[in-house]
């Protein structure tokens, strides 16, 4: 079987743009999250998210093109560009039928989606646009990257709910391994902070409403822990052939080793730790590893009551007894929840935990509650000791839908 | 029609072209295509005709937009819709 190498990481995430801003700010623990400023929030519970201050489109598009590209196709791109620059692809080796995409989206183009409908329902007065489908149709980013790095290859967008982004990582390895494609842009995208998006989460009461102070609102696995925080992000990973990376000298950050993937095929958004346990099971099993070779778990870990409680019995469940010598933490206590993109840059956390040999924290922790009592790595990040190092992780993604998607990577050893 | 109007119309058919493909005024002359010219797709011309529609109130049909693709058949076609219009 062909072995799959992550060769290039592209990240946007509410802490900063890029992999070295992204990396360093979950090691600090620093928080992403902020008070909404683009749209009046009155009316809402919440008025805190997860916001891409620092991503600047209109440094890299000009201004026709922003009138073509939804947010999530500009956030899509640019953490595209990053990825491909790091991996040191030229043209010859993006433009062909050898190189694809595969995105995952909860959301897609939903801000223009809005856009268009509020024009439709202005009874005339709004602005109507032949671009308004080509915008914010869910394919439009993955599109839109094939299009401007010429991958001629398999072009997928796939969309489950907050594991969208570990489901295409994962079909995209596997695209590789059955010899689809040499190289892969995978990950996930999304924009969904929106004043439709946050007034329906609102009526599921899943969002915190600890506004105060945002950045210590999200707090998973914790007692006093009262829902997620909605964010945005982009995280793009370039997967290849470790062979032909090899061969031309890339520099291999890990191994993407295995996928599962499940439906809990129980109801719409109540979590079902059978479904989870088995897509961990079904990942290291394609992996080949058994659950004494994991050394750490990054985690869902939303913050809502019943997705950190099912997540740790889960767990407990695939590792019995050492489920509690297992570090695990998650980062969303910092980066909130970006629904698609969430699964993409979680990953891109777990790839490098293992070439820096830290676990990054789960923020935010205050109360112990009875039902989550792993090691969830609350006591700031964690430098692994060389004589244990962190050589295989799995990156857990569990989306609303019953949607389960859990990677395995493992360090890269000649 | 007065050829203010037609001035008029000229004038409103330039804002469309300039706000939707976002290039300079200058650069529009009676010949200038918007394709070739201005590298407009088709769905740009869907969205020029869309705005003319809007604002001139008029109806271009499908297969018309093929002729709507200069800045002076564009004036000319607006000024044809307008008078049959009447």
């Amino acid at each position: 079987m062909k072995r799959i190498a992550v060769t290039g990481i592209g990240v946007i995430a509410p802490t900063g743009v890029g992999r070295e801003r992204v990396w360093e700010a979950l090691v600090e623990g620093r928080s992403g999250i902020s008070r909404i400023d683009d749209f009046d929030t009155s009316n809402l519970k919440t008025n805190i998210a997860g916001v891409c201050r620092d991503f600047r489109p209109e440094e890299m598009f000009d201004e026709r093109e922003m009138s073509r590209l939804d947010r999530v196709s500009q956030l899509a791109i640019a953490a595209t560009e990053m990825a491909t620059r790091e991996a040191g692809l030229t043209n010859g080796q993006l433009d062909s039928y050898d190189a694809g995409v595969f995105l995952g989206t909860g959301f897609g183009g939903q801000g223009s989606i809005e856009e268009f409908c509020g024009a439709f329902f202005s009874n005339g007065k709004g602005r109507r646009s032949a671009i308004a489908i080509p915008k914010s149709m869910y394919n439009a980013s993955s599109s839109n990257i094939a299009i401007r790095f010429k991958t001629r290859g398999p072009n997928i967008t796939v969309t489950t709910a907050c594991s969208s982004g570990a489901n295409a990582i994962g079909q995209a390895f596997h695209l590789i391994q059955h010899g689809h494609a040499e190289r892969m842009i995978a990950g996930g995208v999304d924009a969904p902070i929106t004043p439709v998006v946050m007034d329906a989460w609102k009526e599921m009461r899943v969002l915190s409403t600890k506004n105060e102070p945002p950045e210590r609102a999200c707090k998973p696995f914790s007692a006093n822990r009262d829902g997620f925080v909605l964010s945005e992000g982009a995280g793009i990973v370039v997967l290849e052939d470790l062979e032909m990376a090899a061969a031309r000298g890339a520099h291999i950050y890990a191994e993407v080793i295995g996928y599962g993937s499940t439906a809990d095929a129980s109801h719409i958004t109540f979590p079902d730790p059978d479904g989870e346990s088995h897509a961990m099971t079904r990942a290291m099993k394609d992996a080949g590893v058994n659950p004494n070779e994991i050394d750490y778990i990054n985690a869902h870990g939303t913050a809502t009551k019943l997705n950190d409680a099912s997540e740790t019995e889960a767990i407990k469940r695939v590792f019995g007894s050492r489920a509690h010598e297992i570090p695990c933490s998650s980062i969303k206590s910092m980066l909130g929840h970006s629904m698609g993109a969430a699964g993409a840059i979680e990953f891109i956390a777990t790839v490098l935990a293992i070439e820096n040999q830290v676990i990054p924290p789960t923020t935010n922790y205050e109360e112990a509650d009875p039902q989550c009592d792993l090691d969830y790595v609350t006591e700031g990040s964690r430098r692994v000791s060389s004589s244990t190092p962190l050589r295989t992780a799995i990156s857990n993604s569990f989306g609303f839908g019953g949607n389960n998607a859990v990677l395995v990577v493992r360090a890269y050893v000649q | 029609m007065t050829r203010e109007a037609v001035e008029t119309i000229e004038d409103s058919v330039k804002s469309i072209i300039v706000a939707e493909l976002r290039v300079d005024r200058d650069q529009l002359g009676p010949t200038t295509h918007l394709m070739k010219d201005l590298g407009a797709d088709s769905l740009d011309a869907l969205n020029i005709a869309l705005r003319l529609e809007e604002q001139f109130n008029i109806k271009i049909p499908d297969d018309a937009i093929p002729r709507f693709l200069t800045v002076g058949d564009i004036v000319h076609g607006v000024n044809e819709h307008l008078a049959a219009a009447q």
